[in-house]
C-alpha cells in the first residue's frame, strides 16, 4: 500500500494524537503548542516539496489523490492552521483542555486536506464530518460562555442538518449512477441520457447541503451568530478555512461530477451566487459588531468564489483558487487583529476601533491594509485575485450564447464598490475619528500571525506570478 | 543622458521613499516637512531634466520601460511618456512641491499629511506614465487612498462625508473602467495570440488588434470607458462628489484634486478611450458635445449662485474640465491638442483660485462672499494674486486660460459650426461670476461682519508658490507654443488612429 498521498493526513493525526498525552505528563502549554505547530510545519514541508518537485498526481487506494491542486490546498489549510495555532496561544493558556484544543484543530485540519484530496463522495463526507464535528467543538470550546454554547449549539443543529441532506443527495446520486467516485459519475451523467428526476433532486440536495457548509444565501443564517459567538481565533479558522473546504467540496461535486448537466444548474448556480455576495454586502453595512460584519463579509466573498461553478472555465477555476488564497490571509488576519484586541479588553464592537491609529498604530495599518484588501484596492492581493476571478466572468461572456456570464463581473464588482464603504467606515473609525488615548498592546504570539497575514496580502498583492502559476497548475491538475 | 537608467520608474518612486521617511519621522514636524519638500523637489528637477532629453518632434513615448509582471497574464510593467504624459508628469511634479510648501502651516499629524502628499503624487504620476492597463488601473487607485485621508483627516467640518462619497463615488467609475478594460483584453486575445504570440494587457498592443473591434464592442465599450473617466473630470450628471469633496477638503488637497486628479480622467480619455477605440469614439461624439456644453453651462451657472467662495471655484472646474470634454468631443487635432492645453491652464489657474480660497480662509476666518468685502486694501499682495488668478480663469487674453479656452472654441467651430454658440455664453457668464466675486470680496466697502483685527497678508510660504503659478500663467499665455510643441506631435498620433484627421 502507497501511503505517499496520505502522508501529510497521518502526520497530522500521530501529532494531534500525541497533545493530550503530553499535556498530562508536562502540564506546559507551550511545549503543547510547540508540538502542534511542529506537526503543522512537517506537514507543510512535505506538502511543499511535493509541489517543487512538478506534483504528478499519486492515489491512495482510489479514495485520495495527491495532485497539483489539492496539494495546494492543503497547504492553504495548513498555513490557516498554523497561524491560527500561534494566534491561539495566548487566547487558551488559561484553559483546562488546551490540549484538546490543538487536537481538535489538527483533526480539523486533517479533515480539510481530505476533502482536498477526495476523488470519492464517501471520503468527501468523512472529510467534511471530521472537519464540521471538531469545528463544532471548537464553537463551544468555552462551555461556560453563553455565547459560544449558543453559537455551538446552533452550529451543531445546522452542520447535522445540512450534513444528512447532502448525504441524502449523495446517496440519491449513487442511487442513480452506481458509483461514489467523482469522476465516474461524471462519466455516467455525461454519457447517459434521461436519468430522471432523481438525478435533479439529488442536485437540489447538495446545493443545499453544500451551501450550508460555505454559508451560500439563503443557507446563510447561521454563520454571523457562530462567528460572533465563537473564540475570535476561530472564527478566523471558520472563515479561512472550513468554509473554503465547503467550496472545494462544491468544486468538486458540480466541476467534474455534474459539469456534464451544466446547462441545467448553471442560471441557478449564477443567480445564487449573486444574491450571496449582495445579500452578504448589504448586510454587513449596518452591523455594529466588527465580527458580525467581517461574518457578513465573509458570506460576499463566498458569493464571489461561486461565480466559478457556472463559468466553470479553467480560468475560472484559477481565479477561484486565487481568491481563497487571498481571501485566507485577509479575512484571518482581519480576524487575528479582532481577537488581538479583544486580548486587550478592546470591544468587539465598530465603535471600539475610534482613534485605533493612534493607539496601537501598526496594527491599525495591518487592520486598514487587510481591509482594503478585502475591498480590493490595489496593489494588494485582494485586487490581484478579484482581477482575475472577475475577469474570468468577462472571458466567458465573450463566447455567444454565453454573453450574460458579464453579469457576474458587473454584479461581482458593483458588490466591491458596496463593500469598500463598509470597510473604508472601519478605516475612518480607526484615523479619523477621535477616540480614548491610552495605548494598546497585543500578546507577541498573535501579532506574529497577523505579521503573516498582513505581510503575504501585500507581497502576493505586488508580485502574484507566483501563486498565479500555483493556481493555474492546480486548475490543470483539477480539470485533468 | 537616461539611455541606462530608468528614469521614469525614479521619478515614480522617489516621492514613495520621501513618503516612507516621513511617516518613520513621526513628531519631528519641522524635519517632516522638509523631507517632503526636498524629495517632492528633486522629483521636480528630475521631470525637468526629461526635457533637456525629449524629442519634440515625434509623438511615439519615449524614455520607455518595460519588465515582464506577471507573466501568465500578459502583465507588463510598462512606463513611457508622450508630449501629453510628459507635460502632464510635469505638471503633476510641479503642483505637488508647491502643494507642500503651501502646506507650510500644517501642524495637525503633520508627519502623515506630507506623506500621503508624496504617495499621491505618486499615484497621480504613475497614472500618467503607465503603458499597461493592469499598471495604470494600479496608481489609478491608489491616487484614492491618500486623497480618502487627506480629505478625511484634515478637512473641514463634514469631511467624514465628503470623504466617503469621494472615494466610494469614484471608485464605482473605476471599476467601470476595469470591466472595459478586461473586456478589451479578451476581445484583443486571440488577435494578440497570433500577432505577437500571448495576450496582452500593454495599451500598445491592445491599440496594434483594437481596430479590428467590431463596431457594438466598441460602442459598448468606450461607453464603460467614458463612465469611468467622466466620473473622474467630472461630468455633469456625474459631478456631485466633486464640490463635496472640494468644500471639505484642505487647501493643499483642493489643488492636487483639481490640479491633477481631475486631469486623470481627461487624460485617460485621450490616452486611452479615443485611441484605442475610434469607432465608438465617433459614436460618442453627440453624447460627448452635450455633456460638454451641459458641464460647462451647468458649472457657470452653478458658480454664480455659491456663496461659499471655494464651492463657487469647484463648480468653476467643471465648467472649464467641460471645455476640455468639448475639444476632445471634436475629435479634430486642434481641438484634442487645444483641449489638452486646456488641462494643463486648468491646472496652473485652479491651483492659484484654491489656494487664495485656502488663504482668505485662513486669513480671515470664513470663504462666505456675503461676509467679505473691501479686503484689497489690508491686504494687497493676496487681493493681487486674487485678481490674477480669477482674470485667468475667466480667459482674459494674454493668460494661459484665454489661449486653451480660444483654440478649443475655434476647433468647435470648425466642427460643429454655430453649435459654439451655447457654449461661447459660458464665456460671459464665468467673467460675472468671477468679477462679482472679486467686488464682492476685495473691493467696495470693508465689511463689518466680521472681525478683522487679526487680518494678515499672504505669508511667504503661501506667496512663493502663487506667484510661482501666477508667473506661468502668464508666461504660458504669451508662449503657449512651448506647451503646443509637446501637445500636437502626440495628438497628431492620436487622431492619426482616429482616422478622422
Amino acid at each position: 500500500m502507497d501511503l505517499t498521498a496520505v502522508l501529510p493526513e497521518i502526520i497530522m493525526i500521530i501529532f494531534a494524537t500525541v497533545l493530550p498525552a503530553v499535556y498530562l505528563g508536562t502540564k506546559n502549554d507551550k511545549i503543547v503548542a510547540g508540538i502542534s505547530i511542529a506537526g503543522i510545519v512537517i506537514a507543510m514541508a512535505i506538502v511543499a516539496q511535493f509541489l517543487w518537485n512538478g506534483a504528478s498526481p499519486v492515489v491512495f487506494e482510489n479514495l485520495l489523490q495527491l495532485d497539483a491542486f489539492s496539494a495546494l490546498f492543503m497547504l492553504v489549510f495548513l498555513i490557516v492552521a498554523l497561524y491560527v495555532v500561534i494566534a491561539s496561544v495566548r487566547y487558551i493558556e488559561k484553559e483546562k483542555h488546551l490540549a484538546e484544543y490543538y487536537t481538535l484543530i489538527m483533526f480539523a485540519t486533517v479533515g480539510m486536506m481530505v476533502v482536498a484530496s477526495a476523488t470519492d463522495l464517501i471520503t468527501l463526507f468523512v472529510g467534511i464530518e471530521l472537519t464540521s464535528l471538531s469545528s463544532f467543538a471548537l464553537v463551544g470550546f468555552r462551555k461556560k460562555d453563553k455565547r459560544g454554547a449558543e453559537a455551538a449549539t446552533k452550529y451543531f443543529v445546522i452542520g447535522g442538518l445540512s450534513s444528512a441532506i447532502s448525504l441524502y443527495g449523495i446517496s440519491l446520486l449513487y442511487g442513480v449512477t452506481h458509483t461514489t467516485n467523482i469522476a465516474e459519475i461524471g462519466a455516467v451523467v455525461g454519457d447517459v441520457t434521461g436519468l430522471g428526476p432523481a438525478l435533479y433532486i439529488s442536485l437540489v440536495m447538495l446545493i443545499a447541503g453544500f451551501g450550508f457548509k460555505v454559508a451560500i444565501v439563503p443557507f446563510h443564517m447561521w454563520a454571523p451568530d457562530v462567528y460572533e459567538g465563537a473564540p475570535t481565533p476561530i472564527a478566523s479558522f471558520l472563515a479561512a478555512g472550513s468554509k473554503k473546504m465547503g467550496m472545494v467540496a462544491l468544486f468538486k461535486v458540480f466541476l467534474i461530477g455534474l459539469l456534464a448537466i451544466k446547462a441545467d444548474w448553471e442560471i441557478a448556480v449564477a443567480v445564487i451566487a449573486i444574491a450571496t455576495m449582495t445579500l452578504g454586502n448589504i448586510m454587513a453595512v449596518n452591523q455594529t459588531s466588527i465580527k458580525r460584519m467581517l461574518a457578513y463579509s465573509s458570506i460576499a466573498q463566498a458569493g464571489y468564489i461561486l461565480i466559478v461553478l457556472p463559468i466553470a472555465t479553467d480560468y475560472a477555476l484559477m481565479g477561484g483558487i486565487f481568491h481563497i488564497i487571498t481571501h485566507a490571509f485577509m479575512k484571518g488576519g482581519a480576524f487575528l487583529i479582532v481577537a488581538g484586541l479583544s486580548m486587550s479588553v478592546l470591544g468587539e464592537n465598530i465603535a471600539d476601533y475610534k482613534g485605533l491609529a493612534k493607539r496601537t498604530p501598526l496594527l491599525a495599518l495591518g487592520m486598514a491594509i487587510l481591509l482594503f484588501a478585502l475591498a480590493g484596492i490595489p496593489p494588494l492581493s485582494g485586487f490581484a485575485s478579484k482581477f482575475v476571478l472577475f475577469s474570468s466572468a468577462v472571458d466567458a461572456s465573450m463566447i455567444p450564447g454565453d454573453d450574460w456570464m458579464i453579469w457576474l463581473a458587473i454584479a461581482g464588482v458593483l458588490n466591491s464598490a458596496l463593500s469598500l464603504y463598509y470597510y473604508a467606515r472601519v478605516v475612518k473609525y480607526m484615523y479619523i475619528e477621535k477616540g480614548p488615548e491610552s495605548k494598546i498592546k497585543i500578546p507577541t504570539t498573535v501579532a506574529i500571525a497577523i505579521f503573516i497575514c498582513v505581510a503575504a496580502t501585500v507581497i502576493i498583492g505586488i508580485y502574484p506570478e507566483p501563486i498565479i502559476d500555483a493556481c493555474q497548475a492546480a486548475a490543470t491538475a483539477f480539470f485533468a | 543622458m537616461f539611455d541606462d537608467i530608468p528614469i521614469l520608474s525614479i521619478i515614480v518612486f522617489l516621492p514613495l521613499i520621501g513618503a516612507v521617511i516621513a511617516f518613520a519621522l513621526g513628531n519631528n514636524k519641522k524635519m517632516a516637512k522638509l523631507i517632503a519638500l526636498i524629495f517632492s523637489a528633486i522629483t521636480l528637477l528630475l521631470s525637468l531634466l526629461l526635457l533637456t532629453e525629449f524629442n519634440m518632434s515625434t509623438g511615439t513615448f519615449q524614455f520607455t520601460e518595460s519588465y515582464t509582471w506577471i507573466e501568465t497574464l500578459g502583465i507588463s510593467y510598462s512606463l513611457g511618456v508622450d508630449g501629453i504624459g510628459l507635460l502632464m508628469v510635469i505638471l503633476t511634479t510641479l503642483l505637488c512641491f508647491l502643494a507642500i510648501l503651501f502646506s507650510w502651516d500644517v501642524e495637525k499629524r503633520t508627519h502623515e499629511y506630507m506623506g500621503l502628499m508624496l504617495v499621491l503624487e505618486v499615484g497621480v504620476l504613475g497614472v500618467f506614465m503607465s503603458l499597461d492597463y493592469f499598471l495604470f488601473y494600479i496608481f489609478w487607485e491608489v491616487v484614492l487612498i491618500p486623497m480618502f485621508f487627506l480629505i478625511g483627516i484634515w478637512g473641514g467640518p463634514r469631511k467624514e462625508y465628503a470623504a466617503i462619497k469621494f472615494f466610494i463615488y469614484t471608485h464605482v467609475a473605476s471599476l467601470a473602467m476595469l470591466i472595459a478594460i478586461l473586456a478589451m483584453y479578451f476581445e484583443a486575445k486571440p488577435m494578440l495570440e497570433s500577432l505577437i504570440g500571448h495576450a496582452s494587457f500593454g495599451m500598445l498592443d491592445i491599440a496594434l488588434v483594437s481596430g479590428n473591434f467590431s463596431y457594438i464592442f466598441q460602442v459598448a465599450v468606450f461607453g464603460a470607458l467614458f463612465f469611468g473617466f467622466g466620473v473622474k473630470m467630472p461630468i455633469v450628471p456625474f459631478h456631485t462628489w466633486l464640490p463635496d469633496a472640494h468644500v471639505e477638503a484642505p487647501t493643499a488637497g483642493s489643488v492636487l484634486l483639481a490640479g491633477l486628479l481631475l486631469k486623470m480622467g481627461a487624460y485617460g480619455l485621450v490616452r486611452i478611450a479615443l485611441p484605442t477605440l475610434p469607432e465608438g469614439a465617433e459614436a460618442f461624439v453627440p453624447i460627448m458635445l452635450a455633456i460638454a456644453i451641459l458641464s460647462i453651462l451647468y458649472g457657470a451657472f452653478a458658480s454664480l449662485a455659491q456663496r461659499d467662495l471655494k464651492k463657487m471655484v469647484a463648480f468653476s472646474s467643471i465648467s472649464h474640465m467641460g471645455i476640455v470634454l468639448l475639444g476632445f468631443a471634436t475629435l479634430s487635432e486642434v481641438g484634442i491638442a487645444a483641449g489638452v492645453f486646456q488641462m494643463f491652464a486648468h491646472g496652473l489657474i485652479t491651483a492659484v483660485l484654491f489656494m487664495m480660497c485656502g488663504v482668505v480662509q485662513h486669513k480671515v476666518g470664513t470663504r462666505e462672499i456675503p461676509l467679505l468685502g473691501g479686503l484689497a486694501p489690508k491686504i494687497p499682495t493676496a487681493a493681487t494674486f486674487m485678481t490674477i488668478g480669477f482674470l485667468a480663469s475667466l480667459g482674459l487674453p494674454g493668460m494661459v486660460g484665454f489661449v486653451a479656452e480660444f483654440s478649443v472654441f475655434a476647433a468647435t467651430f470648425d466642427a460643429f459650426g454655430w453649435l459654439l454658440i451655447l457654449p461661447i455664453i459660458s464665456v460671459a457668464i464665468t467673467a460675472g461670476y468671477y468679477l462679482w466675486a472679486l467686488q464682492r470680496t476685495m473691493f467696495g466697502p470693508l465689511t463689518e461682519k466680521i472681525d478683522l483685527s487679526h487680518l494678515k497678508d499672504v505669508s511667504w510660504y503661501e506667496a512663493a508658490p502663487l506667484a510661482v503659478l501666477c508667473v506661468l500663467i502668464v508666461v504660458f499665455g504669451l508662449l503657449p507654443g512651448l506647451a503646443f510643441d509637446m501637445i500636437r506631435p502626440a495628438t497628431e498620433i492620436v487622431t492619426g488612429l482616429l482616422g478622422v484627421i
